[in-house]
Parts: C-alpha cells; structure tokens; sequence
C-alpha cells in the first residue's frame, strides 16, 4: 500500500504525454499528406554517343523516324503509330540483339515520341535510343 | 474523499501508457519529412503522354518539367537550358544516387527534351528517363 502511494507520487509529478501526442498526430498527418508518394513513371531511353548506347550500336540498330509533322517512317515505309509494334516484332525477330534508334525531327512533338517508344518496348526491344535532327 | 480515489486509482489502473506510442509516431513523423524532402519538384503541371509500358522508378528524385512552349521547370522555378548542368552537378555532388525523370509535356518539342538529356548526362547523372502516365491514369 506504501509503495503504491509512492507510485502515484511519480504519476503526479511526469509530463502528462497526451496533449503533446495530439500535436505530433496532427503534425503527422499534414506530413503524410503532403508526402508526394507518386512514384514517377517513365522509360529509360539513351542518348546517340552515351556509354550505355554502345551496345546496341556494336551490332546495328532498327531505324525509327519521326518527321516534323509526326509521320513516323519505318524501313522505308509510313507506318501508322499502332503499327510501329509489328514492324520492330518482324524486324527484331530477323536481328535480334539489335537495338532501335528513334531518330526525331527536333520539332516533333514528344507525344509522339514516347507514343513509338511504348510501341517498341511492346514489341520486346528495351534498348532505345533517341536522337533529334533539325 | 473517498470516491475520489477510487476513481483516480481506477484511471491509473487502466490507463494506457502513452510513451512507446508517442516514440513510435515521432519516427513516423521524421521518415514523413525527410521523404518529403527528398523529391524535388518541378513546380509546374503538365499534359503526359500515355503509355502501356511505362515503368516505376524507385530513385526518380530530380524532375524537370518541359512546358509546350519550351519552357523549362526545375526545383520549383523556370531554368535556362545552360543552368541544368551546375544545377544537376550539385545534386549529384549532394545524392550520387539519385536519378532525373525527363517530364516533357505530350506537345513540347523533341528538339528541347534531347537538349535537356544530354545536359543532365554532361552533368554527371546518366541515369535518365522519360516520363509517361499510365493509360486512363
């Protein structure tokens, strides 16, 4: 009975925790909002002269061009966006270590761009690289 | 006189103690601002184009932002071409590991977004990507 007495001594004289575990909880949550989980979604994509493009060009690579106004040109041939897959499926089935070259006019719009990108790595080369003429 | 201890004995009984609690939500509280402070944010919005193969990223730290006119949007303000490399240089020096996300607007010119690669390249992080969104995301 003695020592419990003495324990509610200790009890009176502690911080009382609560008010500060309010403040902390509301400062938690306005950091959790704020907190940008989004991860970012994106493509790798080299660039012509860049260390890790080398690869591909040891050993060639499918050509892409987009034109200025986004005609995209595949093996000498106007290819709709939509059959950009088909043309890289049939042209790395023949070479397949090859990588493939965008090559952009430099005022084409990047839509487009990342339009053929998707197309290419639908039909299974993941090695791309990007290059803009004028 | 009585009462009253019994019901300050009760609360002592079977109140719950506050202090792991309170440890373990300050942990909370400092991995939440310090993730905050790890992206840096373009400052502006754009239109992503839409892709099915996109990728998520787990170091996509540095963003920058191209804008249909061209204009580019790093670290909440608008840069000139020529400042990204000192720029990129510095978070490089400060997080070898982080990586930059290209977040080029669906109408913005190719001519600027390869412009701005190579310069992020120049400046010492080779590890660049192309932003997209996912299709109706």
């Amino acid at each position: 009975m003695r020592l419990r007495r003495h324990f509610k001594f200790e009890e009176a004289t502690g911080i009382d925790l609560a008010p500060m575990l309010d403040f902390v909880l509301n400062l938690l949550i306005f950091f959790i909002i704020t907190a940008v989980f989004a991860k970012e979604l994106s493509f790798a994509m080299n660039r012509p002269g860049a260390q890790s493009a080398t690869s591909g060009k040891e050993s060639g690579n499918i050509v892409i061009n987009i034109q200025e106004d986004g005609e995209v040109w595949v093996d000498k041939r106007i290819v709709d966006v939509r059959a950009v897959r088909a043309n890289v499926e049939r042209l790395s089935a023949l070479k397949p270590d090859w990588g493939v070259l965008i090559v952009a006019h430099e005022n084409a719009e990047t839509g487009v761009l990342i339009g053929v990108a998707d197309q290419v790595r639908e039909g299974g080369v993941s090695n791309i690289t990007f290059g803009t003429t004028q | 006189m009585r009462s009253q201890r019994h019901g300050g004995e009760e609360i002592e009984e079977h109140g719950i103690d506050l202090a792991p609690m309170l440890d373990f939500v300050l942990n909370l509280l400092i991995f939440f601002i310090i993730i905050t402070s790890f992206v840096r944010e373009t400052g502006t919005e754009v239109v992503r184009a839409e892709a099915r193969t996109v990728e998520h990223v787990e170091k996509g730290n540095i963003l920058i932002a191209i804008r249909p006119s061209g204009e580019i949007w790093m670290d909440r303000r608008q840069v000139e071409l020529r400042e990204i490399r000192p720029m990129i240089e510095r978070f490089h020096v400060e997080r070898p590991e982080d990586s930059v996300v290209v977040v080029a607007d669906k109408a913005s010119k190719t001519g600027i977004v390869g412009k701005v690669m190579d310069e992020v390249r120049l400046g010492g992080i080779k590890d660049v990507g192309l932003a997209a969104a996912e299709p109706g995301g």
